[in-house]
């Protein structure tokens, strides 16, 4: 197998016509160009034309964008949100903190006037949850749980332990068998890390 | 900066505009809106002029000092540049706000100013190593509408036509030690040569094609703009690229080139009207600030 | 970082042993090879040392050493925005800080950022804008921090270079690296990447003439993204100039492309899957 092509910002790879532009490239006057500095890959997917991107190993900067999963743990909780920070995107951690509100109305689906943030997310809650805006000038990336799959994975008792999900309202202290709210994500085996 | 929202449909009118040559406000590419200027509008500064170009209002004082030549120039006094930009431009600049946008127009107008044709700084040393003359330039904006450079360079201009240094004298005392003298005289002053001051043009980008004197809206559509500050001979003394965009070489020396033909232009009719201020005398009718 | 003056002792007013000197400054002679042996009127650039990721905190960084002139730059983020009022929602924004270390000039500067300082960040930030893709960045900010370790001119022009490569290194998307050169024109001649002495030395020969320029550019994209000049030059003259800048920058192309290669392959082997 010959050597991986490297390139570098700037760098000509080729014509529309013999690509589709994948990540870290960019069109102009109908040819693609390089953005990054890495290793030129082409890959088929079943289409016509092979996508064409430029890859680092070590992973390029993610920023939470509207749609993403997100892993974040809760700071502070008031009447009307949560805040949080982002740790993670999907997959990627983030080497920067990004801070992230969850609001009263987005914690879940349905009943959403009835929502006590209290009863959700407790701080230091390990939570997953939606990008849903990135937000306005003043205020943070707006995220969301209203999903089946998202809300609180990780949660602690008021003794120290680690809780055991019981129902998607609630959660148990091994413990002490105190039961304690919380917004509880069914977690998806996709999320999961071996 | 003071910045306006322009539209995508307004953005349209403006670039049409431009490449047909003729702006929204019936001006061709390389005219100047109507400019004012009086000198000696302030009677604590020894030199002073204000310049109203369009909307742009821009006030220089100018105060000379005696001071201490610096270590590398013993025979040569020098000028301090300070732009303040007032809350009272835009609100914007309340606070620190100006301070970016001061910085920079005082650091370029140190730069015009680096070379040694501009001004004869010899003329302002009164004795090698001791003293010397300092020439504070305090710019003030007064309200902003576009192309501060270049009504900053031409008010700077004219306040230095209008600056009287006071004479002194330099007599040696008793000890040997040297003594300064001012005139007691009050119309015994000395004047500087501004022959060779360079103005600034700033060329902004529209399009295809590059405009002189942008007002905000124009300044919105264009990405990046170049300034050029040229003598009457049509040297060029200080050229800069400022604002976010990139240019390519071939713009860049057509924008250089019309900077120093209406640059060149700007001179012989700003001098002849100096002249003219400054033969009026006393007789001139002063406008002051509202007229 | 001391920036209370009270607390380290001091003389208030102190001066370098240069300005008792007996002889005048330093006198450029007006033909001839330069002190370094490089010739005059060529697009002579000194030999460059590149290397990236140094610094292992930064998210990207790199060294760059031009005869005398050593500098480095650090790039972080991107990251959220400090100051809330200037977030920009569709596009992210590029901080420049350019400072010299104390000793890096001849003489001793300060450590708080002086107005010269001020002055070239801001040109290093106008110079590198038109070149990263700020739109992939919302409401985040990029950090580019530049410090003069020695000074022997033409430090603007290495700066650009070394952040364009630190950004490249940091994987920040751009569409073109930035090159940067400047050149003293000294009456009829020109000296490109002028040392120390040649940038601030006074001319023996014709006052006309006599300037400093020095221009960032993007050389895939055949644009230029930064010019600054001063001193007095004719028009022809400038023009001339910034025909040689550009030259001088696809000499150093090359060089900064190979550097930026070996880093991306000491950094990561190339990915298996293919």
């Amino acid at each position: 197998m010959s050597p991986m092509k490297l390139c570098v910002p700037g760098d000509k790879l080729c014509s529309t016509e013999d690509c589709i532009p994948g990540t870290g490239v960019y069109l102009r006057h109908g040819y693609i160009y390089s953005s990054l500095a890495g290793y030129v890959l082409r890959k088929n997917e079943g289409e016509e034309l092979p996508v064409i991107s430029v890859v680092r190993e070590t992973e390029t900067q993610l920023l939470p964008d509207v749609g993403a999963i997100v892993t974040c743990k809760v700071t502070s909780i008031n009447p009307r949100f949560a805040k949080v920070h982002i740790l993670y995107v999907g997959s990627t951690p983030l080497k920067d903190r990004f801070r992230g509100t969850i609001r009263k109305e987005d914690v879940r689906a349905t009943e959403k006037d009835k929502v006590e943030t209290y009863k959700s997310f407790r701080p230091g809650d390990i939570v997953l949850a939606k990008v849903i805006s990135l937000g306005d000038v003043q205020s943070n990336y707006l995220l969301t749980t209203a999903e089946n799959e998202l809300g609180v994975v990780v949660a602690h008792s008021e003794a120290g332990a680690q809780m055991v999900p019981i129902s998607w309202c609630e959660m148990q202290c091994p413990r002490t068998h105190a039961k304690e709210f919380r917004k509880v994500a069914r977690v998806q085996p996709e999320y999961l890390q071996a | 900066m003071a910045t306006v929202q322009v539209s995508e449909a307004e953005k349209v009118y403006i670039l049409h505009g431009i490449r047909d040559d003729l702006r929204v406000d019936g001006r061709s590419c390389e005219d100047y809106r109507h400019m004012e200027i009086e000198t000696d509008v302030v009677s604590n500064t020894d030199g002073s002029a204000k310049v109203t170009l369009g909307h742009t209002v821009v006030l220089v004082g100018i105060k000379a000092e005696i001071g201490k030549p610096r270590p590398m120039v013993p025979d040569e006094g020098y000028l301090e540049f300070f732009v303040d930009c007032s809350a009272n431009a835009t609100p914007e600049f309340e606070g620190r706000g100006g301070e970016e946008l001061g910085t920079e127009l005082s650091n370029t107008l140190y730069k015009v100013f680096n070379n040694k044709r501009s001004l004869d700084m010899k003329s302002l040393c009164i004795s090698p190593g001791e003293h010397c003359w300092l020439l504070y330039v305090d710019v003030l904006l007064l309200q902003c509408d576009g192309n501060l450079y270049d009504a900053i360079s031409i008010a700077v201009k004219a306040a230095l036509f209008n600056t009287k240094i006071p004479r002194v004298h330099i007599s040696a005392d008793d000890e040997g030690g040297k003594e300064i003298e001012l005139s007691d005289d009050p119309y015994d002053c000395v004047r500087i040569n501004v022959e060779n001051v360079p103005c600034i043009v700033t060329l902004c980008k529209v399009g295809h094609r590059h405009v002189v004197d942008a007002t905000l809206q124009e300044k919105a559509c264009s990405v990046a703009s170049l300034i050029i500050s040229v003598t009457h001979k049509g040297t060029v003394t200080c050229v800069r690229k400022v604002g976010g965009g990139s240019l390519d070489p071939e713009s860049i020396f057509e924008m250089t080139e019309a900077g120093k033909r209406v640059g060149k232009a700007l001179h012989a009719p700003l001098m002849k009207l100096l002249q003219q201020e400054e033969s009026l005398g006393k007789k001139r009718q002063k406008v002051g600030f509202l007229g | 970082m001391p920036t209370d003056n009270k607390r380290v002792r001091r003389p208030e007013v102190s001066q370098s042993p240069s300005v008792f000197a007996c002889r005048p400054a330093a006198v450029l002679p007006a033909a001839g090879p330069r002190a370094d042996g490089r010739r005059r009127d060529q697009v002579d650039v000194r030999p460059v040392f590149v290397r990236c990721g140094l610094v292992s905190q930064a998210k990207g960084s790199a060294y760059i050493e031009a005869g005398n002139s050593k500098l480095m730059c650090c790039v972080y983020g991107p990251r959220e925005t400090d100051r809330k009022d200037e977030t920009d929602m569709k596009c992210g924004r590029l901080i420049t800080d350019m400072r010299f270390a104390p000793f890096s000039c001849p003489e001793r500067g300060s450590w708080i950022q002086g107005s010269e300082e001020k002055d070239l960040s801001l040109m290093l930030q106008e110079s590198l804008r038109p070149a990263v893709c700020l739109h992939r960045y919302p409401r985040s900010q990029v950090e580019v921090n530049v410090m003069v370790l020695e000074n022997s001119g033409s430090v603007l022009s290495h700066a650009i270079t070394c952040a364009s490569l630190a950004l490249a290194d940091a994987g920040i998307e751009m569409y073109d690296l930035v090159l940067g050169c400047s050149i003293r024109q000294d009456g009829a001649s020109y000296m490109v990447d002028p040392t120390y002495l040649e940038e601030n030395g006074c001319s023996s020969g014709s006052e006309d003439n006599q300037g400093r320029l020095t221009v960032a550019f993007l050389p895939s994209l055949n644009q230029i993204s930064g010019l600054q000049s001063d001193g007095e030059m004719a028009e022809e003259t400038l023009t001339a100039g910034v025909r040689t800048c550009i030259e001088g920058c696809y000499k150093l192309y090359p060089v900064i492309q190979q550097a930026l290669a070996k880093a991306t392959r000491k950094a990561a082997p190339p990915p298996s899957e293919s």
